[in-house]
């Protein structure tokens, strides 16, 4: 008696407290507890059976597949935690065979969104390996969360009360966290977000997210420099016409207090050359054009940086007039560098920001560095000499200067997959499989540092936006932040699962970027090497990243062809696109953040529109999680040439490079 | 069970010197080599893509053996990937074709060339976002696919300002803008210089034309109503649009309606150039095949433009108050759409058609020679389409002769035989053609002084066509007599041939081909002798 009151209570304080699971798994109990002996035989003697794994699943599976077409995709969700925890606890207990069978049966189901994790599952064939893979440790630690609308909950309680689903009851009750939501199901669309979240990893990712990003750009850029001329020569027409614009006052308001303390800093005559320069017929232009860049707000610089010396300078304040202006309806010229005679060997490419460089990592150590300044030049003199590349580089060869055509820099000792030039091109780096960063002078064309830290290849390398410090990523799943003059890394960045494949700075250099096997991309803050952000979505590992000029938003590209949009401050995915049909090999955002280019295995360039998707972004803030596909402007297809790289010059010129791979 | 199975593993455990290895044992190792070699894929093909490939090579896999520590495996480094060869027998048995090589043959090779080194080219993939049609950009067919399904995206695109674009002006570059006045000025003034057949070539396969097209194809139709008198232009117009259907880079379909017309009036027109002299005949001809060719290259995607065409011929040939220089287009034009289009539009419309050409065609009733001449040209381009209506029958039953069901032939004719010898056929056939053809073009043009030079078994043809006389003997029907008598002398001439070996399987193909029989014997009727030249020597003799 006095325990069945006991029970009531316990009851009670369960269903208060909303412990439906355990408040299910209680009566279920307690109904064993008082049926008959007979069926308590029964069901110890299927408990081990391994059977009932499939038939629980199977059962759980059909009823879902019937259920009302409202919820039907909410319930579906169930089914994945459900199969792959089926598959491990079958495993697990030493039933192999049937743990195959069962994975077979019922793969074909979560194809669609799981495939990369099913291959991997897939080779999980001992309780041995469940311990060893990394991500069969990972699902088997944490637990799903899966959203569902209330009604949809209470749906899936039924059933697995009515038909005594204790196999599949207990799965779900130990692996699942249910985040019930009131009323309406959630959208189909939503689909994608809501499953591929694993356990603790959104936990993680939700606490690291909370934290602040100071997406900002660096004060006292040279651009910003030139705005802020340009703003004092606008301002008193300005002030007037933008009174409207709330925003912008405020964004010019700050930004000219700002440029008066950097101008303090600058130096008084470099600043009034400027001035006098730019204050021209182009003035207007460039200043409508750079709005959304000037728009951001500005941060301090946390790195010491280096000085940009004067002439270097100057080439830029150049590059800054003379830069076209690209939007939605005026799209860029695009230079493509074709590499020929690679025999599969070249692993990367790059491109110095002016375009007069081109560098070739390939796969047998060398790195190759062409000058297509001097390349140009007798090209153009005969250009009647048709359009045989090779023939026309062995001319060159043989004319000119009567050896190749390039600088070979020689130095590692494996393939080269990364090789990058410093913002003024003077420097190079380059990253191997043996594990090493070497640093190259491309003025005296010779090996100047060889950074050793690493314990694994090193996958990508990038120099800093204003040079003198670089990022390195590697198969030792760590990123890297080093400065030239130093052979010590100076910030070790670890916490990602898998190899780290790509890295990118932040335009501020505050922050890098780094995408990864594990399906991430993270962001890291450069002056105290913790992660302060974690993007998940993608569905197989990350390729590349590319940083907005303004520094709020970031794009990533995939092995799936897949492009998304983030927002750095928000964590949030602002528009994903099923953008290629094959590797994103490279992607750039145009000097003023209003396209983004992608290059992709696919032999297209594609062009995409940013600043109408974000503008309609901005618009509708409130509703989140609304999926605004970016617009395909322009594509671009290459005869038969992946394209490797991709690169705005200052002045807005895109350039790519690629292989050209006939056969294949 | 897993992938590996035991007996793999015990084979290979033998193949390193176990010979005898537990049943427990390889159960056990089997899925963990199954995990290891996965687990050797993924690191493979990490390798891969960061070698920016998407085919997985033997040095992926060493790379990814050594990232483990593991001995790569020697002897499979390549720079392309494997070739694998099928099992015979096998469905999914696959082998690396790895033949042995001869030392010695090595050895004595020459050195091989050298592979050539790495270079860099520049060009331009887009400027400001069109892509120049040069040989470094792929043709502009595989540009022209993804416009359209930008254009589904837009529909698709409902929550982002779409903006719309005004209708522009479409801007030619300087260099088109030259281009296509030389080539208009080329085509009005200087048709028959070597330059113009340089800039066909041009225009039949230079890659960035396809911004001219709409100019061109205006260009081509104004030019051909204006100039109706003038051959020389017409006939180079009609030759530029042959060499833009032939550019395989230029999307032409959604011109061809403004084409047509002028090609059509290039055939069927009342009078073109302004000399009785001009060889307005040719340009006729010409046109006409440039017409068949579009229905052949086009006919499957609009499927109503051989049916429009046909249509305006067949009124042009039916309108008794037409010239006879639009029903000769109008033949012309028909009968090289082929064979059908001879035999359903021409053939059931000739007998009445002949009634009316006779008068035109003799000497006594139509006093005008250059009308004379011109039902002549008629009569040749009839005569010519059926024949060659005729000659695609025979063709289809090669082995065969038709009988002849018609009751006036019936009585002295019986059949013929099959030819054995295929290659003779086709020497014939070679041999009957030319003179086919220039009878169609001159012969019955330059009435007397053409017909001698025909010779051999075409003789007969040859002589009589010129014939009025003779002719309209025969198209009156009443040739039993003559033909009974040229059929005796052509079997004297190949009398080796027999006659009387008809195989049931022969006489059962007859039947299937009664209908060429009675196609024949109509035709007979109406030409007479002349349809004889349209049918393999050989054959004709045993059908006589």
């Amino acid at each position: 008696m006095e325990d069945e009151e006991m029970e009531k209570k316990v009851q009670q304080y369960l269903h208060r407290k909303g412990f439906r699971l355990t408040e299910l798994a209680l009566q279920e109990e307690r109904n064993r507890l008082s049926t008959t002996s007979l069926s308590d035989v029964s069901l110890s003697r299927s408990d081990n059976d391994p059977a009932r794994y499939y038939d629980g699943y199977n059962k759980l599976r059909t009823w879902a597949y019937n259920s009302l077409d409202q919820y039907k995709h909410e319930l579906l969700r169930v089914l994945y935690p459900v199969f792959i925890h089926c598959f491990m606890d079958l495993v697990a207990e030493g039933h192999t065979q049937e743990a195959r069978s069962f994975f077979h049966r019922f793969r074909e189901d979560h194809e669609l969104m799981h495939s990369r994790d099913l291959q991997k599952l897939e080779g999980i064939l001992s309780p041995l390996h469940l311990e060893e893979m990394d991500l069969a440790r990972s699902l088997r630690e944490n637990k799903f969360r899966i959203k569902l609308c209330e009604y949809s909950y209470e749906l899936l309680l039924q059933y697995l009360q009515k038909t005594q689903a204790l196999v599949m009851l207990g799965i779900i009750n130990e692996r699942i966290i249910f985040e019930v939501s009131a009323g309406q199901p959630s959208l189909i669309s939503d689909d994608a977000d809501v499953v591929a979240l694993v356990g603790t990893s959104k936990d993680l990712a939700k606490q690291i997210n909370q934290k602040e990003v100071h997406w900002g750009l660096i004060e006292d850029s040279v651009e910003e420099r030139m705005e802020k001329a340009l703003s004092d020569s606008d301002k008193t027409e300005a002030e007037s016409k933008d009174a409207d614009a709330e925003d912008n006052n405020k964004a010019r308001n700050s930004l000219i207090k700002k440029s008066s303390e950097g101008g303090k800093q600058g130096g008084p005559l470099n600043k009034k050359l400027k001035k006098d320069k730019v204050v021209g017929a182009t003035g207007k232009n460039n200043k409508s054009e750079a709005s959304m860049v000037s728009a951001a707000p500005r941060v301090k610089p946390e790195l010491t940086l280096p000085a940009t010396p004067v002439e270097v300078e100057q080439s830029i304040l150049e590059d800054l007039r003379n830069r076209a202006q690209l939007n939605n309806l005026a799209l860029p010229s695009v230079s493509f560098y074709t590499f020929l005679n690679t025999h599969n060997r070249l692993n990367c490419s790059s491109i110095s920001n002016d375009g007069s460089l081109v560098v070739g990592g390939f796969s047998d150590s060398s790195v190759k560095v062409w000058d297509m300044a001097k390349i140009g030049q007798p090209a153009k003199t005969s250009s009647s000499q048709g359009e045989n590349g090779s023939s026309q580089g062995e001319h060159l060869s043989l004319t000119s200067e009567g050896k190749r055509p390039y600088t070979l820099f020689q130095g590692h000792s494996g393939p080269v997959y990364s090789a990058a030039f410093s913002p003024f091109g003077d420097f190079l780096l380059s990253s191997s499989s043996d594990s090493t960063i070497r640093l190259w002078s491309t003025k005296l064309n010779a090996n100047l540092v060889c950074y050793k830290g690493h314990n694994y290849p090193v996958w990508d390398v990038q120099f800093s936006p204003v040079g003198h410090y670089f990022a390195s990523a590697s198969h030792d799943r760590t990123a890297r932040i080093w400065s030239m003059d130093k052979i010590q890394p100076l910030r070790i960045m670890a916490g990602h699962l898998a190899d780290v494949d790509c890295v990118q700075w932040h335009v501020n250099c505050n922050y890098i970027a780094t995408g990864s096997s594990d399906k991430t991309v993270r962001l890291w803050d450069v002056q105290t090497g913790e992660c302060i952000r974690m993007f998940i979505g993608h569905r197989s590992m990350v390729l590349s990243l590319a940083m907005s000029p303004d520094g709020r938003y970031m794009a990533s590209g995939d092995e799936d062809g897949t492009i998304m949009m983030w927002d750095l401050s928000t964590g949030r995915c602002v528009s994903p696109l099923a953008g290629h049909n094959s590797c994103v090999w490279s992607l750039a955002f145009s000097c003023e953040g209003a396209l983004l280019a992608s290059g992709s295995a696919d032999c297209t360039v594609k062009l995409w529109d940013v600043a109408s998707s974000t503008k309609a972004l901005k618009v509708d803030d409130t509703k989140a999680g609304s999926t605004n596909r970016l617009r395909l402007l322009k594509a671009l297809p290459t005869k038969s040439t992946p394209v490797y790289n991709l690169r705005f010059s200052r002045r807005n010129l895109l350039f790519a490079t690629g292989a050209l791979s006939l056969g294949s | 069970m897993s992938i590996v199975p035991k007996e793999t593993i015990e084979v290979i455990a033998q193949s390193v010197g176990i010979p005898t290895l537990h049943a427990d044992v390889s159960a056990a190792l089997a899925p963990d080599v199954e995990y290891r070699l996965r687990e050797i894929m993924q690191e493979a093909i990490k390798c891969m893509r960061h070698a920016k490939r998407t085919v997985l090579t033997a040095d992926d896999v060493d790379s990814a053996l050594t990232l483990r520590n593991v001995e790569p495996v020697y002897g499979f480094a390549s720079g392309d990937p494997l070739r694998f060869k099928r099992a015979v027998g096998h469905k999914d048995l696959f082998y690396i074709d790895d033949r042995e090589v001869d030392f010695k043959e090595i050895i004595e090779a020459p050195l091989p060339k050298a592979p050539l080194d790495t270079a860099v080219v520049a060009h331009w993939l887009a400027i400001e976002g069109v892509q120049p049609a040069i040989p470094e950009n792929p043709p502009i067919d595989a540009i022209s696919a993804p416009t359209e399904n930008k254009r589904i995206e837009h529909v698709k695109d409902d929550g982002l300002p779409v903006d719309i674009k005004l209708p522009v002006k479409h801007i030619l570059s300087r260099e088109l803008q030259m281009y296509f006045d030389k080539i208009a000025e080329l085509t009005m003034s200087r048709s028959n210089t070597p330059i113009f057949r340089e800039a066909l070539v041009s225009l039949s396969k230079d890659s960035g034309l396809h911004p001219l097209v709409p100019y061109f194809s205006y260009f081509i139709a104004d030019e051909v109503t204006r100039s109706l008198a003038d051959l020389p232009v017409l006939f180079a117009l009609m030759r530029v649009v042959q060499s833009l259907l032939r550019n395989p880079h230029i999307h032409i379909e959604p011109y061809l309606h403004q084409l047509m017309p002028s090609m059509i009036t290039c055939i069927v027109a009342k009078r073109l150039g302004h000399r009785l002299s001009d060889n307005h005949w040719e340009l006729r001809d010409f046109s006409a095949n440039l017409v068949a060719s579009v229905c052949r290259k086009y006919g499957h995607v609009y499927h109503n433009l051989q049916i429009r065409l046909t249509k305006t011929l067949i009124h042009a040939f039916l309108d008794p108050h037409k010239a006879l220089t639009q029903h000769y287009g109008a033949v012309q034009g028909i009968s090289a759409l082929g064979a059908s289009a001879i035999r359903l539009l021409l053939l059931p419309n000739l007998e009445t058609y002949m009634q009316l050409l006779d008068p035109e065609l003799q000497l006594e009733k139509q006093k005008n020679e250059m009308k004379r001449k011109e039902a002549w040209r008629v009569y040749g381009a009839l005569l010519c389409a059926a024949g060659k209506c005729l000659y695609e029958r025979l063709k289809l039953f090669p082995g065969l002769l038709s009988a002849s069901t018609q009751p006036a032939l019936r009585s002295n004719k019986r059949v013929a035989t099959n030819n054995p010898n295929k290659r003779k056929s086709s020497t014939d056939l070679s041999a009957s053609q030319p003179p086919l053809k220039k009878m169609a073009s001159d012969a019955s043009m330059s009435s007397m002084d053409s017909a001698a030079p025909v010779a051999g078994t075409m003789d007969g043809f040859s002589a009589q066509l010129p014939n009025p006389i003779m002719m309209q003997a025969s198209s009156s029907g009443q040739m039993a007599d003559g033909i009974a008598a040229a059929g005796a002398i052509r079997r004297g001439q190949e009398g080796n041939h027999h006659a009387q070996r008809v195989s049931t399987v022969l006489r059962q193909a007859w039947k299937e081909d009664q209908g060429a029989g009675h196609l024949l014997a109509s035709l007979h009727d109406v030409f007479g002798e002349g349809i004889f030249s349209f049918i393999q020597p050989p054959e004709i003799s045993f059908f006589l």
